[in-house]
């Protein structure tokens, strides 16, 4: 008798109770399934009796690239139901895929994904047909509510189409060749019983027919892109069989590190997957239909949204309840589902619940995360189709690797005694290395180590740090969970902080915080997706001075850490890079009224810097941003104090290229004639960025005191005092000692003799002078009106 | 005046085609007509179709010779037409141009098999525009009476039990909004000027509301909850992929251009780089609130919809084609946005202008070069 084989889709609940249906009619001696076939030594492990979703965690390194993936299984894995199933019906169980660490997995996280990107064309289609938005409807449409009766065949017919038409790649056609290895071993020893191989559907037809064509000796060409002569050689006849009669697990290549162990998962985990890394959404539905059926889901699924509705206090009125539960019952009908599928349930909630127009799509009419914006109900739909559930491992499982990594590193760095404090120099190599180590610790949640003193942000000049390490309650149990992020403590901090950046909202102080605590566990260099996210982050900032923070500290650090090890180092240049192109882009569309906005004239000089001391990190180039800074300087649009700025910003760029913005004299009679304190406004703009503009030396220099001098004694005593704050706010950006220069400028240009800084000192604060001088012209006013001054 | 009164009105004389645009029910006749004979699914009461004939009216059905009339998410439709059959009115909102009007009469024709029985909603709209208001020479003469009666579109889509298209509800006053509570609750106008029966119009079996409303002008929060309550909300959003929008854009343009004599089809590269133009101002436009890309700006006040797009591009054709005898190309773009894209706000042009100087050379591809290389075409 032949191999049988299930094609199935990874988490699919209608697909596990297919499977676990065939095992009990088929009984069969062998039971394939689709998994890393490392792990065939150590099946009893996850066997042990686990709470569900556990993952298989592998990591591998060498000199070339360092890579982690997880298998996540759940009680409605059809891979976890072959697994227990077959054993339970007594048959031999096997993983028969390639070990994670062999090159076909490169760059894929997730090895239970769907391979969405592959058939997007055939599901596309067969969306169109059947007139569904998104192939996860399409899914629960043919399969998860329509009857088991015929439920294999259509799977059949199904994976055909869309294999079919997709190209596999070198890869994928690697690891069936591989699995059909395996499976051709099977059949041999199970000498006449059956076997049942359990992979995923995509790769179904593919196996079937290289078991088939294997056979024959002939090539097994199906018409899906697979099979073809190139195979034969890398394929088949690569592969080495064991003296056991199956194949051998490939060895990692001499020298590498590799490993899998198991790690307690979590829904969350499961649904945070995006694109096409993830398996189905909403786990924990997809539980409820697996143990209760769709019916009790979409029951449960309704409740739970209410229930979290109603403790969030939002509204939901027994007639909303009503108006969606018939509404999703008229769905139900109308699109055909013999039952309610998650999307009708959620289609009817949307309908009944929402009375505003909605910023963001529905998340479940695309396959797409949800996104800031979203409607506070649709959030709560979304959780409550998620689930909470987390994962645990059975206490004799055997610990993952990160528990003995960081015993080893605490031993190594003498951190290991319980109930000690440690101060720490950071300029010190060693204790910097010490405090790594806590700072990973920290990151990854694990208690029991406290940092009470320390650097708080990349310029606090603090460079010791004490930390009050101690037994704490949940740490075992913290670092096996930890366990998910990696297999070392330096990859499993910059995973975790890669979430965290992930996750985090679209605000400055967030993202400096990841920064900072980048910085200080040192994992800058170890992890691309840690920047690839940060640099992704800063691109959706949206207020520019707390940027431009962001911008100054990363230059900063750039330029002259000498303590974290990160000057000139990746993770800062890329977050320069993206601050820097953000805050050109969030500048130039800046609107608002008159006064000065410090902050954000601190961006724009942090701009300035990062284009005078890094312009070699930069994608955009000093020319393109002095453009900008032009633009922004003529548009009358933009607030003034931005305008001074932009117009220092470009007289600081300016190669010429772009046109000459104007003698600065010029330019200052323009802005004056909008009024004093426009002018106030602008010169605080201009003197944040280029103060030596004014005082340094030069006959350009001169001049423009001597303009601003001739502007503001020509201005009428009422708009003096008008503009007298900005004004004075503008030359506070001077120093004292620039300030008494400019005094004696003055005073040169009066022909007086005498001591400029006398003159920056008055009896009394200026402001309360002016105050005296405006209550003495209201006087005076007065007086007048009434005929009651003083004949002078 | 029935659906078939207009229907024939409009087919008489020199036949559809010397109306500009007729309504869907008469451009689409003959499929309604197909599928009506087709139709063995049960009907909800007072419907010209089953509400799965009416979704294949409106999302189409290659195999049965449906066109497809709205590109959209099939599950938008689905709530819709569910939302109808029950006794909530439908709302639906929206960015201009995003095909609203398209659907609700589509809808109608399918529904109701009229999409003429429509209110359109502005500052000036009275409440006798919406139930009923009177012939005066008629009412002087001969008193209040069924005669002097002259129904508006509510009152007859009720009498009649049919689909009433409320277009931009919430441009109307709040108290002219108002009017519509007791009429969708209680499904019944009292006509206090006449007695005995006819005083009480009841809404027969197949009447109920689409409004459409758009969230530029003056979006759906003033609205009164109680009025809220009533409506069912569908958010419909522009064209989520950029291929459905090219697509869509790349035949109605090419139609727009042959109607005005131009010969060469619109060239594909072009008009991606004006698709992808619309769809980044609009990224950067559309969310309010803090959200999307650029979400601390102000919206731009010009409308990115795929509509404009569809104009622009005709634009463009017609450009290249009377003025030197070719396609557009991406310079006559430039030119084309200006008018489009900025009318006449300077803050919008800054905002294109800023997007071609910023985010344009970012992009690969020749035309989008061409784009940038012709940016000070965008007048000042």
């Amino acid at each position: 008798m032949s191999a049988v084989f299930l094609g199935v889709r990874h988490h699919s609940p209608a697909c596990a109770r297919l499977v676990e249906r065939t095992i009990r009619e088929l009984r069969p001696a062998h039971v394939l399934v689709e998994g890393p076939a490392e792990m065939n030594t150590r099946l009893d492990e996850l066997l042990l009796g686990h709470d569900l979703p556990v993952a298989v965690f592998s990591h591998y390194r060498d000199e070339d690239r360092a890579a982690t993936s997880w298998a996540p299984l759940c009680d409605y894995s059809p891979e976890w139901v072959a697994l227990r199933a077959g054993r339970a019906a007594g048959a031999e169980v096997r993983f028969i895929d390639l070990p994670a660490w062999h090159p076909a997995f490169a760059e894929r996280v997730n090895r239970y994904a769907d391979a969405e990107v592959r058939y997007a064309e055939a599901t596309e289609r067969l969306c169109a047909h059947f007139a569904v938005d998104s192939p996860d409807a399409l899914w629960d449409r043919l399969f998860e509510v329509e009857p088991d009766q015929g439920l294999a065949e259509r799977l059949d017919a199904y994976f055909t189409l869309v294999r079919g038409e997709a190209r596999a790649d070198a890869r994928d056609r690697a690891r069936e060749s591989y699995m059909a290895r395996w499976v051709r071993a099977a059949v041999d020893i199970a000498g006449g019983r059956p076997v049942l191989v359990v992979t995923g559907g995509f790769h179904q037809p593919a196996l079937r027919a290289l078991v088939a064509g294997g056979d024959a000796g002939g090539g097994g060409d199906t018409g899906g892109g697979c099979g073809e002569s190139g195979d034969r050689s890398v394929g088949v006849d690569g592969w080495p069989s064991g003296t056991d009669g199956w194949p051998e697990v490939p060895a990692p290549p001499a020298g590498a590190l590799a490993g899998s162990f198991l790690v307690p998962y979590s829904f969350r985990q499961l649904d945070a997957f995006s694109g096409y890394q993830s398996g189905m959404p909403s786990p924990g539905y997809y539980q409820q239909v697996w143990e209760e059926g769709p019916e009790a889901a979409a029951d449960g699924l309704l409740r739970a949204v209410v229930d979290r509705l109603r403790s969030r206090r939002y509204p939901v009125s027994t007639a909303d309840l009503v108006a969606a539960r018939s509404l999703s019952q008229g769905l139900t009908a109308l699109r055909g589902h013999p039952r309610p599928a998650r999307i009708d349930v959620l289609d009817g909630l949307a309908g009944a619940l929402i009375t505003d127009d909605l910023e963001e799509p529905l998340p479940w009419t695309s396959r797409s995360v949800l996104r800031a914006g979203s409607h506070p109900a649709v959030v709560e739909m979304v959780a409550a189709c998620g689930g909470g559930r987390v994962g645990r491992l059975h206490p004799d499982t055997p610990a993952p690797p990160l528990v003995h990594d960081v015993a080893a590193q605490l031993a190594r760095a003498g951190l290991g005694s319980p109930g000690a404090s440690y101060r720490l120099d950071l300029t010190d190599a060693r204790d910097l290395e010490r405090s790594r180590v806590l700072h990973r610790l920290r990151v990854l949640g694990v208690p029991g180590h406290e940092r009470t003193e320390g650097p708080e942000h990349g310029i606090d000049p603090v460079f010791t740090e004490r930390w009050e390490c101690g037994p704490a309650p949940g740490r075992e149990a913290a670092l096996v969970e930890a366990g998910a992020y990696g297999g070392n403590l330096a990859e499993a901090a910059a995973r975790a902080l890669t979430e965290q950046a992930h996750d985090g909202t679209a605000e400055a102080g967030a993202l400096a915080g990841t920064l900072f605590d980048a910085v200080l566990c040192g994992v800058a260099g170890l992890s691309d997706g840690l920047l690839d996210e940060l640099a992704s982050r800063v691109r959706v900032l949206k207020t520019p001075g707390p940027l431009g923070e962001v911008l100054a500290t990363a230059l900063g650090l750039w330029r002259h850490d000498r303590v974290y090890g990160v000057a000139r180092g990746p993770l800062l240049a890329s977050v320069i890079d993206g601050a820097t192109g953000r805050l050109l882009w969030l500048l130039e569309g800046a609107r608002g009224g008159p006064g000065v906005d410090v902050p954000r004239l601190r961006a724009v000089a942090a701009v300035r810097d990062a284009l005078r001391h890094a312009a070699g990190l930069l994608s955009l180039s000093p020319a393109t941003a002095a453009g900008i800074a032009l633009r922004i300087s003529r548009d009358t649009e933009a607030p003034d104090d931005l305008r001074g700025a932009a117009f220092g910003l470009y007289r600081a760029l300016a190669d010429g290229t772009h046109g000459d913005p104007g003698d600065p004299a010029t330019v200052v009679r323009a802005v004056a004639a909008a009024g004093a304190s426009t002018l106030g406004d602008w010169l605080a703009g201009l003197f944040t960025l280029a103060r030596e503009q004014v005082t340094g030396a030069g006959a350009g220099a001169e001049s423009l005191i001597g303009v601003l001098d001739g502007l503001v004694g020509e201005l009428s005593d009422d708009a003096f005092l008008s503009g007298l704050p900005a004004l004075r706010q503008a030359f506070a950006y001077f120093p004292p000692r620039e300030r008494e220069r400019i005094a004696a400028v003055l005073l040169e240009r009066r022909a007086v003799r005498g001591s400029a800084r006398g003159l920056l000192r008055t009896a009394a604060d200026p402001l309360l002078l002016a105050r005296a001088g405006v209550l003495e012209e209201n006087v005076s006013r007065v007086l007048a009106r009434y005929g009651l001054r003083a004949a002078s | 005046m029935s659906g078939g009164a207009v229907r024939d009105e409009v087919l008489d004389g020199a036949g559809p085609l010397s109306v500009q645009r007729p309504p869907a029910e008469v451009r689409y006749a003959g499929e309604l007509a197909a599928l009506r004979a087709d139709d063995r699914d049960p009907r909800p009461p007072g419907w010209e179709l089953s509400l799965r004939a009416a979704r294949r009216f409106v999302i189409g059905d290659e195999a049965a010779g449906i066109s497809r009339k709205f590109v959209g998410n099939p599950s938008l439709v689905d709530r819709a037409l569910v939302t109808l059959a029950t006794s909530r009115g439908l709302m639906l909102v929206g960015e201009p141009g995003t095909a609203k009007s398209l659907l609700s009469e589509l809808i109608a024709a399918a529904v109701s098999g009229v999409s003429t029985l429509t209110v359109q909603g502005g500052a000036a709209t009275t409440e006798d525009q919406i139930k009923y208001g009177w012939n005066y020479a008629l009412l002087v003469a001969e008193g209040p009476s069924t005669r002097s009666l002259v129904p508006a579109p509510m009152l007859r889509g009720m009498a009649e039990g049919r689909l009433v298209r409320f277009e931009e509800i919430t441009r109307c006053p709040l108290e002219v909004q108002d009017s519509l509570l007791s009429l969708l609750s209680e499904r019944v106008v009292a006509i206090p000027e006449l007695t005995g029966p006819d005083g009480m119009v009841f809404a027969r079996q197949g009447f109920n509301v689409i409004a459409t409303a758009n969230t530029r002008d003056r979006g759906v929060n003033e609205m009164s909850a109680a009025l809220k309550r009533r409506f069912n909300f569908e958010t419909v959003f522009p064209i989520p992929d950029l291929d459905t929008e090219l697509a869509l854009v790349e035949a109605e343009a090419a139609t727009l251009l042959r109607r005005s004599g131009v010969e060469p089809p619109p060239d594909r590269d072009v008009l991606e780089v004006l698709v992808g133009t619309f769809r980044e101002l609009r990224a950067g436009a559309g969310a309010k609130g803090g959200s999307g890309p650029a979400g601390a700006e102000r919206p731009s006040s010009a409308v990115m919809s795929t509509a404009e797009a569809v104009s622009v591009a005709h634009a463009v054709g017609v450009r290249g084609w009377f003025l030197r005898g070719e396609p557009g190309s991406a310079a006559d773009v430039v030119a084309c946005l200006a008018g489009t894209a900025a009318k006449d706000s300077p803050e919008d042009l800054a905002r294109l202008r800023r997007f071609l100087e910023q985010r344009v050379p970012h992009r690969r591809g020749p035309q989008w070069q061409a784009l940038y290389d012709a940016r000070h075409l965008l007048a000042d």
